[in-house]
């Protein structure tokens, strides 16, 4: 024991300490998510439930722990984490063409969890309507294609036009689907710790 | 799967906080520099970069190869062109943009084998002072712990799953129960947790990991520096 201060033990409260586990264990849930890929036809790249994942971030822990959730997702990616698609990890995966999809992440978490809360409190969402769900997460996706699209069309110095195509219009039914399972999963009332 | 392993090799031994920089000055380079010359150059460098951390540079592409139909997909897309078939000229800057995604990666490889999670945690908590650094430092550590468990539960969901013909299921079904079984089983694990941090005074302020540079790191920190300069340079005056 070579450091022997004596400095006053700072506890973190009990609700922030929750908080803390949850976010950690959701930005985990993403990376092992990474991992579930389902086939898709339209485009090289699979369809992962890692959307979904930032769906439900912004649902289930609120806009603000969602996001934070979010961060933390990237950052163990950064540090070496297989946490990215097909356990992809390090700085070269943020900074390589889908990067932007992924720094969207946290914003996009942060704006589905406002609508859906309806600001930066997490409320019950059996009080919310299917329409704010719906609203808040295709504000998630523009969030998502918004600043993923651009980046790679930037990254790969492609046509806008090439980017749009590729990065975005092969992915929509698919976006699709993930929300019509989102509304199912907030609707059953299935997840206990909301 | 790329993740890192202890060793002897001269990046092991270097602070993490140096290796960053050397990263962030080489991506920094490669973004102002995306010419044939350039990037020539910079592949040398990202060899001698992986020499040092004595990592088999066809493993690094391997852990790549997901990547490779975007990058192939981007200078064909880019080259074709309605009345001439295929003009070259205009797939160039897709394939150099892809080449230099792929040296950044290898250069980010060498960082994630050499480095373990402690030391960049200590890194995160040095550069993020106060109560938002603790979070992301003790975060992070709390992702490389749990990501193996919650791996395994998914695996445990999906043999379930399959031995019960799910696989039969349309997708958005099957996506559906897998995250729903995911989900709570993840927020038990998170509430017993929470619970168990707290038995074990959980606090702001625990005794940091120590960070230090050693002689070895000052050529790091030089090489880092250089980069970052040498794109300052570039962006500025030079393409």
């Amino acid at each position: 024991m070579s450091n022997s201060t004596a400095a006053e033990v700072d506890l973190v409260g009990d609700e922030t300490t929750l908080n803390i586990a949850r976010a950690a264990l959701f930005a985990a849930l993403m990376g092992a998510f990474a991992y579930v890929a389902f086939p898709y036809p339209l485009s090289p790249a699979p369809v992962t439930l890692q959307v979904l994942g930032v769906f439900l971030a912004g649902l289930f822990l609120g806009p603000l722990w969602g996001a934070a959730a979010m961060v933390l997702y990237l950052l163990a990616g950064a540090l070496g984490a297989p946490v990215f698609s097909n356990g992809g990890a390090g700085l070269g995966v943020l900074l390589g063409p889908t990067g932007g999809y992924l720094f969207s992440y946290p914003l996009a978490a942060l704006a589905v969890g406002a609508v859906a809360h309806g600001g930066l409190e997490l409320r019950s969402l059996a009080e919310a309507s299917v329409a704010r769900l719906v609203g808040g997460m295709v504000l998630g996706v523009a969030v998502i294609y918004g600043i993923g699209v651009p980046f790679l069309w930037w990254n790969l110095e492609m046509t806008l036009r090439t980017a749009v195509v590729t990065g975005a219009v092969v992915f929509v039914p698919a976006e699709a689907a993930k929300m019509t399972a989102a509304i199912g999963i907030v609707r059953s009332d299935a997840i206990r710790a909301a | 799967m790329l993740s890192y392993e202890p060793g002897d090799s001269v990046a092991h031994h270097l602070d993490p906080r140096s290796k960053l920089l050397v990263q962030g000055g080489f991506a920094a380079v490669a973004f102002v520099y995306t010419t044939p010359r350039g990037l020539a150059a910079l592949t040398a460098v990202a060899f001698g970069l992986l020499a040092v951390a004595r990592t088999a540079p066809h493993r690094v592409l391997w852990e790549f190869r997901f990547v490779f139909p975007f990058l192939f997909a981007a200078p064909l897309l880019g080259g074709f062109a309605w009345g001439a078939w295929f003009v070259p000229e205009d797939a160039i800057p897709s394939a150099l943009a892809g080449y230099r995604a792929l040296l950044v990666f290898l250069v980010a490889a060498a960082y994630v084998r050499t480095t373990p999670v402690r030391d960049s945690r200590a890194a995160i908590q040095w550069a993020v002072p106060g109560r938002p650094g603790q979070f992301l430092g003790m975060g992070v550590a709390f992702v490389f712990r749990f990501l193996p468990v919650l791996r395994a539960d998914i695996g445990r969901i999906r043999d379930g799953y399959r031995a019960r013909l799910g696989t039969e299921r349309s997708v958005p079904e099957r996506m559906g129960l897998l995250v729903v079984a995911a989900f709570n089983r993840a927020f038990d694990r998170a509430d017993r947790f929470s619970l168990a941090l707290r038995a074990r005074c959980f606090s702001w302020n625990p005794t940091l990991p120590e960070v230090g540079f050693s002689p070895l790191d000052v050529p790091a920190v030089l090489v880092g520096t250089a980069f970052l300069a040498i794109a300052g340079y570039g962006a500025i005056w030079a393409p």
